[in-house]
């Protein structure tokens, strides 16, 4: 094997030009796939970061409790059980948020709009303050004033107001009752307006206060997790932990069935959840993982898109392989007329000309792979300051590379496997050739 | 020591008789309330007007919205259809006793809504199409006697009993003698004054009385008001099955 290995290697040394031209072709498709691969995962890591800067967390756990009057609202009171479950897991949570929101109107003058505020204890809040770019004002005095609120820079513009002016917000308590506050512009931020995220940010204490709530209540708990891998688990424990006798006994009840068109959960129109009051608080708890299932469907597309792509350059390119080892079979009718002459076996003549192809295709992938690292390090090192639409896609505003080692392996198998195939003919056509016939060749 | 004790039982004395007298005095301001609840009801008959609504605003300008309204307070019950303007033409708000429906003939969807809500881009809200509610929503903080241009009128002051009403607090000028509501002032939980109504113009239908202009004041948004018209008004049985949403549905066909 060893010999047939050096042969192969010592033929496309031979035809340096020729051998180029086709490792080229393979390395340009491997180049393309790798890169389209790096970018999605890099975008999608990226997407994931940013959604949790800017939801506050990577599992989410909302309350809801039926009020005397029969109307359901959204409240996390103090809770012995979510305390216990919050200690028993504080190995596994980086950090955790305590927020409450709101769509109110924001009003300035003659001008109104309405923004989802977030109310935040600013002092527990360092990841959300670190992510938001300041491009009026100042954060300083977030933590001593409960009258401050964050805009997103469009939204001042809109209302027509400066840092340090006061606007009105109305919204209605959380039974629906009309309230109004006044809040002192602190700082305008960059958003992500186009991504539906933008968000203005004020204290929780006073947006709870215009709720209709106790100071030490508040809407969501967001939690940052040490380990994104470990989030499902994590969540479920959350999930499972927080849940009611009652719920437990409704879901053994009335089993949930879920209706699925090609992977994606069918709603039935038009059918409104029938809620039957409980006693207390019932949770919910999600995860980033099942925010960003949309972002990973769309992902998963353009990855697939890629792949036959992919795919079409390597149909085209086995065109070229196995037109070429026609070609150097002819060419070396003689010369593999000579080696089986000496006693070489079809067998062999046949592994020369796979291992040249196994070889082509490696070398292929390894340039590939090489120009993607050198392209990614490139591309990855500007700083694209565009768009803010844009900036949720990037890291910093820098494009991120991520490359799941499997897929490499899966996109070289591939190459390996179609050069194989495309070698495989010409080599079975140069094994069976006639030794005599083969020296009498004139070519 | 015993005469500060003595003096002290006398001021609580005088306290308590003090608010428990003043709390009686809200009893015929409560009749009052009443009253202009039970002469905004009608009770033995059907109502159908044609609202003409103008609304102002800063930003947008001004919109002229022609509403066409079905009211039957038996079962509380009312139909407010939308025929202008022609992009919101079809779009009808239908109250079943508690359920306030809306729909959009562009989507051919009925969505929950409240009477708490506003009506559309206008400063009305949907509760201020139907009957009055005073006596039962609202309890009675204090009240003065002044006038309002050429009225009489008390000032009443109200505090909503629960969370069923917009505005949890809510100032009324009432004519002392025919009870008719000339203005309101409504505030919000921190008791700031949010909007103000005002209605010029009464008709007598029958037993009930109902204001035939109105105009709400965002005290809010400079330069946001809207003005209410009500014209073509009937009293003549509507069918029950104009209170369904299959004939919301069947209008827009």
């Amino acid at each position: 094997m060893f010999l047939t290995m050096k042969v192969a290697f010592r033929n496309i040394s031979r035809q340096k030009k020729r051998s180029f031209l086709l490792a080229g072709a393979i390395a340009f498709g491997m180049l393309a796939i790798t890169l389209m691969n790096a970018l999605t995962g890099g975008v999608v890591g990226n997407i994931r970061d940013n959604f949790s800067h800017a939801l506050g967390g990577h599992v989410f756990i909302t309350g809801r409790e039926w009020t005397d009057a029969g109307q359901m609202i959204m409240k996390i009171r103090s809770d012995a059980n979510l305390d216990r479950l919050l200690e028993e897991n504080a190995s596994q949570i980086e950090a955790f948020t305590r927020r409450s929101q709101a769509m109110p109107s924001l009003i300035f003058g003659s001008q109104q709009t309405m923004h989802m505020v977030y109310g935040v204890d600013f002092s527990e809040e360092d990841k959300l303050l670190d992510s938001l770019v300041v491009t009026h004002g100042s954060l300083d005095e977030l933590g001593s004033k409960d009258d401050l609120i964050i805009l997103p820079q469009p939204v001042g513009e809109r209302l027509g107001v400066e840092v340090g002016e006061t606007i009105l917000i109305r919204l209605e308590t959380l039974t629906g009752q009309q309230n109004v506050g006044e809040v002192k512009v602190a700082a305008f931020i960059e958003d992500q307006e186009e991504l539906g995220l933008s968000a203005a940010y004020t204290s929780r204490a006073y947006l709870n206060t215009l709720l209709g709530m106790d100071s030490h209540e508040y809407q969501m708990l967001n939690m940052f997790v040490t380990d994104l891998d470990f989030v499902e688990g994590f969540a479920r424990t959350f999930r499972e932990g927080l849940r009611t006798l009652e719920e437990e006994e409704e879901e053994e009840a009335e089993p949930a069935v879920t209706v699925t068109v090609a992977g994606m959960p069918l709603d039935p129109m038009g059918e409104q959840e029938e809620l039957t009051p409980w006693e207390g608080t019932r949770y919910q708890v999600m995860n980033i993982n099942q925010i960003m299932e949309a972002v990973e469907l769309v992902v998963g597309v353009l990855n697939q898109v890629g792949l036959v792509i992919f795919l079409i350059l390597l149909v085209v390119t086995m065109v070229g392989i196995t037109n070429t080892f026609r070609m150097m079979m002819i060419e070396r009718t003689k010369e593999i007329g000579t080696m089986r002459a000496f006693g070489m076996h079809q067998k062999q003549v046949k592994r020369i000309f796979l291992w040249e192809a196994v070889l082509l295709g490696l070398l292929g992938c390894m340039a590939g792979l090489v120009l993607s690292g050198v392209f990614a390090m490139v591309v990855g090192s500007l700083s694209l300051n565009t768009d803010p639409s844009l900036q949720f896609f990037l890291n910093n505003g820098k494009i991120t590379f991520s490359l799941p080692i499997g897929s490499v392996f899966l996109n070289t198998a591939l190459v390996v496997f179609t050069s194989l195939l495309a070698a495989y003919w010409p080599a079975r056509a140069a094994a069976k050739m006639s030794p005599m016939k083969a020296l009498s060749s004139h070519t | 020591m015993k005469k500060i004790q003595r003096i002290s039982a006398v001021v609580l004395f005088i306290l308590v008789t003090g608010f428990a007298a003043h709390a009686q005095d809200f009893s015929h301001i409560e009749a009052i309330l009443e009253r202009i609840d039970d002469q905004s009801r009608f009770d033995g008959s059907d109502f159908s007007a044609v609202l003409t609504m103008i609304v102002e605003d800063s930003e947008k300008g001004i919109e002229k919205m022609v509403v066409r309204q079905f009211r039957r307070d038996d079962g509380e019950r009312f139909l407010l259809l939308i025929q202008e303007p022609v992009t919101e033409k079809g779009q009808g708000y239908l109250l079943e006793g508690d359920n306030l429906w809306f729909y959009d003939p562009s989507s051919r969807q009925f969505a929950h809504t409240s009477l708490k809500e506003t009506f559309q881009d206008s400063d009305a809200r949907n509760a201020d199409f139907g009957s009055n509610t005073y006596a039962s929503s609202y309890e009675v903080e204090g009240y003065l006697e002044d006038t309002l241009g050429n009225f009489e009128v008390y000032i009443i002051d109200l505090k909503a009993v629960d969370d069923t009403v917009p505005f949890p607090y809510t100032k009324i000028w009432v004519t002392k003698d025919t009870d008719l509501v000339l203005k309101t002032e409504e505030y919000s939980l921190t008791y700031r004054l949010m909007r103000t109504g005002l209605f010029p113009k009464y008709t007598k239908v029958g037993d009930v009385v109902i204001p035939v202009q109105m105009i709400f004041v965002d005290e809010l948004v400079e330069g946001q008001k809207t003005q209410i018209a009500v014209s073509e008004i009937s009293v003549s049985a509507i069918p029950d099955h104009v209170f369904t949403k299959a004939y919301i549905e069947r209008v827009n066909r």
